[in-house]
């Protein structure tokens, strides 16, 4: 019985990893308000908007889920993200996260 | 017929061979000198920070954000967003929401507390200084 609960909650973890897993290319699909912004590959031109090419997808994710919740307060952000479900928003960090910009820096 | 008149004079206001003060040639300076004014306060903004200063600043930042996909721990669990090639702009007003209390982590709120303006500033030129990598296409 112990095993089962075991192996349970692994598969369990597991299949909850693999949903975090977005799809870029359905990402790219859904990106197009994002692109008015953030650029459409997320190198945004305006310096008020964040750079979102090359940032990782759970940080990204965190931060759209933040604006849904309401954790994380941005007027411009917040009726954005209204709209999307969690899968749009693994999509979406898939595909930004994929995109050539941002770099870790020392 | 006075309607008639009425849209005759109307078109006449937007015929600038008949009303010489609105030529819209002449409008364009004018509107393109507030766009860039209204573009160029932010930007000139974020350029009073020095970059030189801000790299001998990074101290409280480097332990997460400086190493390659490095995770917080608390209160959930992600990866550090990287900062190198970010706007300066944005990075001095993520870190000034943070030390006003309206952005909420626990670490960035505590680590912001402490940061001056100058502070602020220095780190965001340091950091939005570096080039972003180009993209491969």
């Amino acid at each position: 019985m112990r095993a089962m609960i075991f192996t349970m909650g692994i598969a369990l973890l597991v299949g909850s990893v693999q949903a975090v897993a977005g799809d870029a290319a359905v990402g790219k699909e859904k990106s197009a308000t994002c692109a008015a912004c953030h650029g459409p590959d997320g190198n945004s031109v305006a310096p008020d908007f964040p750079r979102i090419a090359g940032q990782h997808s759970d940080y990204l994710a965190r931060a759209l889920l933040d604006y849904k919740s309401g954790a994380r307060k941005n007027a411009v952000m917040a009726p954005m993200v209204e709209k999307l479900t969690k899968r749009d928003i693994e999509d979406l960090a898939a595909y930004f996260s994929q995109q050539q910009g941002l770099v870790t820096k020392y | 017929m006075q309607a008639l008149d009425f849209r005759y004079n109307r078109a006449d206001l937007f015929d600038h061979k008949k009303v010489p003060s609105m030529k819209f040639p002449s409008m364009v300076p004018a509107a393109l000198a507030v766009m860039l004014l209204a573009w160029g306060a932010p930007l000139q903004a974020a350029e009073a920070g020095n970059a030189a200063a801000g790299s001998q600043k990074t101290s409280m930042c480097k332990g997460c954000h400086g190493i390659p996909g490095y995770h917080t721990a608390f209160p959930e669990v992600y990866r550090v967003p990287k900062l190198g090639g970010q706007h300066a702009a944005y990075i001095a007003k993520a870190l000034e929401e943070y030390r006003a209390g309206n952005r909420s982590h626990p670490t960035m709120r505590a680590v912001a507390a402490n940061l001056t303006d100058k502070d602020i500033a220095d780190l965001a030129a340091y950091y939005g200084a570096e080039a972003p990598k180009t993209a491969a296409k």
